[in-house]
């Protein structure tokens, strides 16, 4: 059992267990937080695990995973405007702290992998994870007008 | 020792799959099952099978919440109709 592995652990563990209970309890509002918080937190999860394993191809789950966890969390901001709209989620600290763990994860798989085409996939991943989060989360709270007008 | 994410993920899947069957609320149940389907991708992965981990995350990231939710959105809208 390497570093990696010790690392995917922990942060399975302690991050997505700890949306796992915002997401069992609580108002609405922190649930689709949490929900959002699980998606950002199983990515770097999954970089550490292909990392751990030496499976470079197991990055791609991870690349799908930025892709559709925005998405999916798109899905309930879009659906769940009624409910949402008089008691507007906000969830800026959470959010930060959740890419900073993300684009620390990249930066040390990057420093691990060294300067080569799994590095620019990384980075991608890493770009698509906080970009993706960031405009999830605004969407939540209401910051942007199309997802709110439906 | 190496088990330890194996038994991490399935102590996850274990508890959010409990949380789906006791939240009662189909709304509330839509974001319970979303974070299952990606925990239940990430167990995937922890045994080796990255392949059914893809198709998880696609249907249960994303796909199971959709369609639960236009359904409640749809029996809501035809109660409201009925009164």
């Amino acid at each position: 059992m390497n570093g990696w592995l010790v690392a995917a652990t922990v942060v399975l563990g302690g991050g997505v267990g700890a949306t796992l209970w915002g997401v069992a309890t609580g108002p609405l509002r922190r649930r689709v937080v949490a929900q959002n918080l699980s998606t950002a937190l199983a990515c770097p999860g999954l970089l550490l695990l292909a990392q751990g394993y030496d499976r470079p191809a197991y990055v791609d789950l991870a690349l799908v995973l930025a892709l559709l966890g925005p998405v999916g969390t798109l899905v309930f901001a879009r659906l769940l405007t009624d409910e949402l709209a008089d008691d507007p989620p906000r969830a800026r600290g959470v959010t930060w702290a959740a890419a900073g763990l993300g684009a620390a994860v990249v930066v040390a798989l990057c420093a691990a992998v060294g300067p080569s085409r799994a590095m620019a996939k990384l980075l991608l991943v890493g770009a698509l994870l906080i970009g993706g989060n960031v405009v999830a989360s605004r969407a939540l709270s209401g910051g942007i007008a199309g997802v709110r007008g439906g | 020792m190496a088990d330890a994410v194996v038994v991490v993920t399935l102590l996850l899947v274990a508890g959010s799959a409990t949380t789906a069957v006791v939240v009662r609320d189909p709304v509330r149940q839509a974001l319970v099952l979303a974070v299952l389907g990606v925990v239940l991708a990430v167990l995937f992965t922890a045994v080796q099978a990255p392949d059914v981990a893809l198709s998880q995350l696609a249907v249960g990231g994303a796909l199971t919440p959709l369609l639960l939710l236009l359904a409640v959105r749809k029996v809501k809208r035809r109660k409201g109709r009925e009164r």
